[in-house]
């Protein structure tokens, strides 16, 4: 028989290759797994395509971002109440709130050791406008110069007294324009089309932060490593590791109570059931919306304010915060609690049936169905058809027919953007903390309100008057109470019904400290979270 | 009774048996220029089904609802025309589709597949970092799943109609039935969260730099940068979704393997064989599975095709940084040259697939080589 011999050649080769590759991992040296006693792991579903701060925008990479640069102003931790100087020791505004000039700290240097300088800040500012970028929007109105090499006057064409909480966002984080420019990048009007920055920037960080980047893979893992010329106190953790994971990974791994190790993404009712010992902390930062078409073009019934009306007083407002799980609230008005102008819990909505039922006869609009579209996906920890289903339920129950119109993300995003839906359900956050900068979208004119449909003409005219009221006024806080002001009318006559805020969370094991949510705009700060 | 002919035929039980060297020369030569002609005649083809595939995944991207600019750009910034404007210039959306097609496919041509709108890197290089770590788990389930279902297969159609035979094909269908995420999450919390034996997703531990990038595959890089440490912690890494997927599989193949060996039995040189006094278990190996092989090739073919293109749910639970999952993001952020780069890779790797089944059947069944 000559079948046995190849065989048997066949199980010794292997045979021999497991030997030998078990040989070489017991001669093989202890690998180097860079000082994993100090490492940081920091779960998300990744949100992120990019490290450039002219073009971030998305979760993720504002987390990263924040690591590894620095801005003019910044918020201590969670308190996003006001501004601290972060490269700037200092700030003035001038009395029409058009001018801001930031003096610059002597002390702060780049990762390369070069001195941050007025002329950094300008490159970086000038080039996250003209890259025309989504993080574009928050400089769209300014011009920066740099009167000396420690100053910095950043002028606004419109009064907003709220520009330097903009300037605190990661998009604004300032770049050395020196290895900027040698790797590409442009900061002239031509920087859309000539700037080729962007890719270096995802693999070294040109900034002057605590972190540099060790390695970047936008589907599963972002490292980070302390910048050795850092020059502000040297962050706890020698490295941080961003790994990519989802909601349900998310949670058993906490559930096993790691140490050196959160997660971002957990909400709502993936919460239920963590162990006790582990830290969560939370701020309601995003607001649940429905959205109808004013315009009778589009449909009778939303454009009837009556029919919306019915449909606000038919909402179980507690009912809907319930889904959100312990982090859910109901609304108030439209600025979550979380920032400067939201309304007290004390006037939040509530249900009131025989009211929906009369209004909904007085509105002569009768058994018409509408369809309400929302995007197939799971937010903030949970299934917004549920959401939506409660809503139909709600509306039923007064007698208003919702028919329910699930569409994947991109195809909702398209549609909203037409602007010829009906009604249409989607969680909403300011892009910086800044509540009055919804003021503008959302007032009749604006350009989340035109593709509801609603114009000046159709709106209430003391509605109009009071979010033109929000941005005339320049005291900030006058300018919260304007807010409110304006959000107690919206609530009565708009097309817009909040239905509720919820939390994002942090959830952290037991071991770290200052590991603290942060509703400014990049979740927590990674610098500031140590040992126990 | 089916292939009576073939079963007389006694050159089919010494298939191993060394041609007539005299007339081997010439008929050797006239092999290689068919196997050209064959090859090259495949490669036409390949070329010409890229280029279909180019039209047709352009066709239905375009026709897919949603824009490019309301995914990839925030609600805030759509408002703004001049930076729509500027994002739909810097991607060439603001050209006709056609000169849109024609660039791409002129680009194609230079082996540039472009810029992915995702992540802002050369879809080629995006592919040679994503491709590997699908085939780090896609090459060990299918081997695994190719071992397995032959084996399990074969012993199942030898024991036709008995407990065991029943037990498998049930086992076979429990398997099929198997959503593949379910499958998956249930592992994961088996053998992660209760057990505490394998990791939580991800190719490797966060306290582990990955090797340096040789192939792309952080098992065999780790070997070949003498990275011991990390190349265990990796294979612990592969243990899930490559147990998930040859569950999967198997699954699929035991069926076909064991039909595929059901046929082969019933011939008559099989029972010739037998009455030759042969041992049954060389009848088996060197007679039934050989020429069972050849069906089995066929199926297993195409599922390490869909094992290479197909396994977006199983990287997603976990974390698992390969095809499948670039392929997803390139979808939801409606990402022409990801998804027309990703379009490509799956139809090139199903034409290499089939044509290197088609060689692999010549080397199996000397008939089919003759032929």
């Amino acid at each position: 028989m000559k079948a046995a011999p190849p065989a048997r050649r066949v199980l010794a080769t292997t045979a021999a290759v497991l030997l030998a590759l078990a040989g070489l991992v017991a001669c093989g040296s202890d690998d180097a797994s860079s000082g994993s006693d100090a490492t940081l792991t920091v779960d998300t579903s990744f949100v992120v395509k990019s490290l450039d701060p002219g073009v971030v925008y998305e979760p993720t990479g504002n987390v990263v971002v924040h690591a590894l640069y620095d801005t003019l102003v910044t918020f201590d931790g969670a308190d996003i109440s006001k501004p601290v100087g972060d490269l700037a020791k200092s700030y003035q505004a001038s009395d029409d709130a058009k001018t801001f000039t930031f003096t610059l700290r002597d002390d702060a240097v780049f990762s390369d050791g070069t001195p941050v300088t007025s002329a950094d800040v300008v490159f970086s500012l000038n080039r996250l406008k003209n890259l025309k970028g989504s993080a574009a929007t928050i400089v769209k109105n300014l011009t920066v110069t740099a009167p000396d090499e420690h100053t910095v006057v950043v002028t606004s064409s419109v009064a907003d007294p709220n520009i330097p909480i903009m300037l605190t966002m990661p998009a604004a984080s300032v770049l050395n324009s020196k290895v900027a420019k040698e790797h590409g990048g442009v900061d002239g009007e031509n920087a859309a089309t000539a700037d080729k920055l962007s890719n270096y920037l995802n693999t070294t960080a040109a900034g002057s932060g605590p972190y540099v980047i060790e390695s970047f893979d936008a589907a599963s893992r972002i490292v980070l490593a302390t910048n050795p010329k850092y020059w502000g106190t040297k962050p706890a953790f020698g490295r941080v590791v961003f790994q990519n994971m989802d909601i349900q990974n998310q949670k058993l791994t906490l559930s096993k109570v790691p140490t050196a190790e959160i997660a971002l993404d957990l909400s709502g009712s993936s919460l239920d059931g963590l162990p006790t010992e582990l830290q969560q902390t939370s701020s309601p930062s995003v607001y649940y919306q429905l959205r109808l078409d004013a315009d009778p073009a589009i449909s009778k019934a939303t454009s009837n304010p009556k029919w919306v009306a019915a449909l606000r007083a038919a909402m179980d407002y507690q009912g809907i915060a319930d889904l959100f799980g312990p982090g859910g609230e109901p609304a108030a008005g439209i600025v979550p609690t979380a920032y400067a102008g939201a309304l007290p819990a004390s006037e939040a909505q509530k249900q009131d049936l025989a009211k929906a039922k009369q209004l909904l006869a007085e509105s002569g609009v009768g058994d018409q169905s509408v369809k309400l579209l929302y995007p197939a996906l799971t937010f903030g920890g949970v299934d917004l058809g549920t959401i939506t289903a409660k809503v139909q339920s709600d509306a039923a129950k007064a007698g208003i027919k919702l028919e329910l119109d699930p569409a994947p993300i991109a195809s909702f995003l398209d549609q909203r953007k037409a602007g010829k839906v009906p009604m249409s359900f989607s969680p909403q956050q300011l892009n910086y903390p800044v509540a009055a900068s919804q003021v503008s979208d959302l007032m009749p004119g604006g350009a989340d309100a035109m593709k509801a449909g609603w114009t000046e003409e159709r709106a209430d005219p003391a509605t109009v008057a009071a979010g033109k009221k929000v941005l005339a006024t320049l005291d900030p806080a006058d300018q919260v109470k304007a807010l409110q002001d304006w959000q107690r009318l919206m609530r009565e006559h708009s097309p817009y019904i909040t239905l509720a805020y919820n939390s994002g969370v942090l959830v952290a094991s037991p071991d770290l400290t200052g590991a603290t949510y942060t509703a400014a705009g990049w979740t927590v700060d990674v610098a500031d979270i140590g040992h126990s | 009774m089916t292939g009576g002919t073939l079963g007389a035929d006694p050159v089919d039980l010494t298939p191993d048996r060394a041609p007539d060297t005299d007339a081997g020369a010439p008929h050797a030569v006239h092999r290689r220029r068919a196997l050209a002609r064959f090859v090259g005649r495949k490669v036409l083809i390949t070329i010409g089904l890229l280029v279909g595939v180019t039209v047709v995944t352009f066709l239905l991207v375009q026709l897919v609802p949603g824009d490019p600019t309301a995914t990839n750009l925030s609600e805030t910034a759509q408002n703004d025309p001049a930076i729509v404007a500027a994002y739909r210039a810097k991607w060439g959306l603001d050209k006709p589709l056609v000169v849109q097609y024609f660039t791409y496919l002129g680009n194609l041509v230079h082996g540039d597949l472009g810029v992915s709108q995702s992540t802002g890197d050369s879809v080629l290089s995006d592919l040679a970092k994503y491709v590997p770590a699908t085939l780090e788990i896609a090459i060990p389930a299918m081997v695994l799943s190719l071992i397995i279902s032959v084996a399990v297969g074969l012993w199942a159609a030898v024991r036709k109609d008995r407990a065991a035979d029943h037990a498998i094909r049930g086992g076979a269908l429990l398997g099929l039935s198997t959503p593949s995420f379910w499958l998956a999450i249930v592992l994961l919390y088996v053998f992660f969260y209760v057990l505490g034996i394998a990791p939580n997703g991800g190719r490797l531990s966060a306290k582990y730099a990955p090797p340096e990038h040789i192939t792309g595959m952080y098992t065999v890089d780790a070997l070949l940068t003498g990275r011991p440490t990390v190349f265990w912690d990796a294979v612990w890494h592969l243990a899930l979704p490559v147990l998930v997927l040859t569950c999967l599989t198997v699954s699929a193949l035991i069926r076909f393997v064991r039909s595929a060996m059901l046929e082969v039995l019933d011939q008559d040189y099989i029972t010739a064989a037998t009455a030759k006094g042969l041992p049954r278990r060389v009848v088996l190996r060197r007679h039934v599975l050989r020429a069972g092989l050849v069906q089995v090739i066929t199926v297993s073919g195409l599922a390490f095709a869909s094992l290479l293109s197909g396994t977006v749910l199983i990287e997603q639970i976990y974390s698992w940084p390969g095809v499948g999952q670039y392929a997803y993001r390139a979808a939801v952020n409606l990402d022409l040259p990801a998804i027309m780069g990703v379009g490509l890779f799956v139809a090139l790797v199903y034409t290499l697939v089939n044509l290197a089944v088609d060689l692999l059947y010549g080397v199996i069944d000397p008939r089919i080589r003759l032929s």
